[in-house]
């Protein structure tokens, strides 16, 4: 792997989780039929309130069938790289450092905000927290993807 | 003091808001009005609603009374003018344009010298009181009868005159003049006599008919019956030590019987006695919501409230705006408007909450929790040397706008807004690198630079944090030796956190997510990452698993749970002589005592008290807990 600078890898990471959180959260509140394709194919853990959910295609089917609307507000997030040369399993096996790029990071964020159920405005306002571990797409596919893929979720209401 | 006072043509309707007089002395008052163009004065105003809070603004009791301190000690090097618009319609009327208006006024008569200002204003009644220069004071008078908003204002000069000093009395409830500790003293003896300890009632009806009152002359100016009502709760509130004291000792307030038309002049009342249960508001003069507007946030815990012998009462909109705007409320004019079991479904989410996942086979996550908020606590400098390397990345975020429990009051952010790496508003790149903070020497410092923290005790406040871990894998191997990488965990805590800055005890609630790596830290571990989002206290209500009714402990304590401390042997035991009730009572007392740490004796007190029913314990040991009011001898020591 070439050696990487701090200035690449903040750059990187910062863009990778704005992507992320701007994508995501409309997602859940306008394009559930999109939710599956946040997801890594074989995640890690999935947890919503302490509730596991196996995968994204899981998460997917609880947002098309069980939930009502929901209105997210993210009011603060943050991320930080975890490791730098994720080793990304593809069709070949474990992918070499030697062909690793700038993209090849896992990425840690976490998410500060509100969820509002429902359609009516009266809804109280249900702050959450939520931690995601954003890992490379292994897909070959060169096409309209998504850059990174989440591996482990963490929802929780706080307020 | 050239003081001034004027008024505009009012519009009719009902009498304004205020805690009043009625019979012969409301013309006392009236004498104030005197300069009013004809026909005005029979009819009175609408209720100017709104006021200082409109708006349902929070203002803080403190600054009321330092504003009409102010505005007492400004009036002597300024001349004091009292406006009155009237305003159809009944609106929420503020000030400042009229306050602008009056400027331009001025400003249109100047020619030279400097701009003609308005110095201060307030509202009173429903009039306005501005201050200005001595020299403006005639040019503020040719004001009078001019048009604004389409009404003519009127403008005469104001004479707090012969109560001045009870008016200055009111204002400064808190002083120590002999004046004020005889109005204080007073105030005391009233609320002595209106307050029922058995029930926590605060009867505060028919206060125009107070004969106390009424000999103390709190009616017989605008002024005075303003600053009344707020002092009353200023001469209250010095009644207790603490807030928790405070909140603790009022459930229900009457304010029946009282002509109000609107809030205004009680406003304070939801800021002294904001977790009221029971509110009774009956026959008054209260004829819309917006009457009632600066109430709209205020009283969530209300589950009483009479607005019987108001017109608002026969609004067809009437039940459905009371039941949107309190979300407790049951009982409605005394019918039952919400079932005990329709609030319960109230705090459901479309996704169950369930009792923390917590996958840890060797405790590694539960050991290194307890260790880091014990260490962060007391000993940053140990934890860093224990746990972090030279490429472990700590940054912190601040969440300004988080929505917060009720009675939370907001802390300020100074400690820590200048390292928040909020990636929503840190866009640049050299800040969001400077933000974040790799290696143990850079965590050390800014470490030394936040405030000293306390968390809570997890064995004896397991309820105020919540621990959620699993494994992760795929880390960066310290030895380079594991081309697949190496495994860890995900650790997620979120809880309570105090601060001591100064004298001052600071409560918030904050989100940290670390990911822990084997490593050659104190027990074989290293936190690669380590992530803190701070924000206002939102309490822990919204972990509580739905499906039990009794939290369970977040992370079991070590302690074998067989050998509960502070239980002695054949306690809960069957045993000759040893009624079953005896038995039942002492299970239940063991059982509280083991979920919330209190004492036998703490226990049986909160059992009893609750018609031993253990989730109604449980729920008034939380509430109670919350409010800081049990003592530390309610819990087993060192437990």
């Amino acid at each position: 792997m070439a050696a990487t600078n701090d200035d690449t890898l903040t750059k990187v990471s910062t863009d990778a989780s704005t992507e992320f959180v701007q994508s995501f959260y409309p997602a859940l509140q306008s394009n559930r039929d999109a939710i599956g394709s946040f997801y890594l194919p074989t995640p890690s853990t999935i947890l919503f309130n302490g509730n596991t959910v196996a995968d994204g295609a899981a998460v997917q089917d609880i947002f098309v069938n069980q939930m009502p609307p929901a209105h997210y507000e993210v009011q603060s997030f943050d991320c930080q790289v975890v490791n730098r040369a994720y080793p990304t399993t593809t069709a070949t096996g474990v992918k070499p450092s030697a062909q690793m790029g700038v993209k090849d990071m896992s990425v840690l964020v976490i998410v500060s905000g509100h969820v509002r159920y429902g359609e009516s405005r009266d809804q109280p306002q249900r702050g959450f927290s939520e931690t995601f571990v954003l890992v490379p797409n292994p897909s070959a596919d060169r096409g309209k993807r998504r850059d990174w893929l989440i591996q482990s979720q963490n929802f929780r209401l706080v307020v | 003091m050239k003081s001034m006072k004027s008024r505009g043509g009012r519009s009719g309707g009902t009498d304004r808001g205020g805690i009043r007089k009625r019979g012969p002395t409301r013309t006392d008052r009236d004498g104030d009005m005197d300069m009013d163009g004809g026909g005005a004065r029979a009819k009175r105003g609408r209720g100017d609603s709104g006021r200082l809070a409109a708006g349902g603004r929070v203002q803080s009791r403190d600054k009321t009374m330092d504003a009409i301190q102010k505005a007492i000690s400004s009036s002597k090097d300024s001349s004091q003018v009292n406006i009155r618009q009237g305003k159809a319609g009944g609106g929420t009327w503020s000030d400042s344009p009229l306050v602008a208006f009056l400027e331009r006024r001025m400003n249109a008569m100047t020619k030279s010298g400097p701009r003609a200002k308005i110095t201060k204003s307030r509202v009173e009644g429903d009039s306005l009181v501005v201050f200005v220069r001595s020299d403006l004071a005639d040019k503020m008078l040719r004001i009078n009868g001019n048009l604004f908003a389409g009404i003519h204002v009127s403008v005469e000069p104001h004479t707090s005159a012969p109560s001045s000093t009870l008016d200055q009395d009111l204002a400064s409830a808190a002083g120590t003049s002999a004046s004020t500790a005889d109005t204080k003293s007073k105030m005391t003896a009233i609320l002595g006599k209106r307050y029922y300890p058995d029930t926590k009632l605060l009867d505060l009806s028919k206060l125009g008919t107070d004969p106390d009152l009424l000999a103390m002359g709190i009616f017989n100016t605008t002024s005075t019956e303003s600053k009344f009502f707020p002092a009353l709760m200023k001469v209250w509130e010095m009644g207790f030590t603490t807030s928790a004291q405070r909140r603790e000792a009022v459930q229900s307030v009457s304010l029946a019987h009282n002509q109000l038309a609107n809030i205004s002049v009680v406003t304070t009342l939801a800021q002294t006695v904001p977790d009221i249960k029971n509110l009774d508001l009956s026959n008054n003069n209260f004829k819309d919501a917006q009457s009632l507007i600066g109430w709209r946030w205020k009283f969530r815990n209300l589950e009483f409230l009479d607005l019987t012998g108001n017109a608002f009462s026969a609004d067809p909109s009437f039940k459905d705006t009371m039941l949107k705007w309190y979300p407790k409320l049951r009982i409605l004019n005394n019918v039952e408007v919400r079932t005990a079991e329709e609030i319960a479904a109230q705090k459901k989410t479309p996704i169950p909450v369930q009792a923390p996942y917590f996958q840890d086979e060797s405790k590694i996550g539960e050991n290194f929790v307890r260790a880091f908020f014990a260490g962060y606590d007391n000993d940053r400098n140990d934890l860093i040397n224990g746990v972090y390397d030279d490429r472990s990345t700590f940054s912190l975020n601040v969440n300004t706008m988080a929505p917060k429990a009720q009675q939370a009051e907001a802390a300020g952010w100074d400690s820590y807004i200048k390292k928040s790496r909020n990636l929503l508003k840190i866009s640049h790149l050299p800040a969001r690198m400077s933000r974040a903070y790799v290696g143990a020497e850079k965590i050390r410092e800014v470490w030394n630079t936040l405030p000293q923290t306390r968390h809570p005790d997890l064995t004896t406040h397991p309820e105020e944090m919540l621990l959620e871990c699993h494994p992760i894998p795929g880390l960066p191997d310290p030895s380079g030796q594991s081309e697949t990488g190496v495994g860890g965990l995900l650790v997620m805590v979120h809880g309570k956190v105090e601060e001591s800055v100064g004298a001052k005890i600071e409560t918030r609630s904050f989100d940290r997510t670390f990911i822990l790596g084997p490593g050659g830290g104190v027990g074989g571990i290293r936190v690669i990452n380590d992530i803190l989002c701070l924000r206002a206290y939102g309490g822990h209500e919204a972990w509580s698993p739905e499906n039990q009714a009794i939290p369970q402990a977040v992370a079991p304590p070590p302690a074998p749970a067989a050998v509960q401390p502070g239980i002695p042997d054949g306690y809960g035991v069957p045993a000759p002589g040893k009624t079953d009730t005896q038995l039942q009572q002492e299970q239940l007392i063991a059982q509280m005592s083991s979920k919330s740490g209190m004492t036998l004796q703490f226990s049986e007190m909160a059992l009893s008290g609750n018609g031993w029913n253990l989730d109604a314990a449980w729920k008034n040991f939380e509430e109670l807990k919350a409010q800081g009011a049990l003592p530390t001898t309610a819990f087993v020591s060192g437990a």
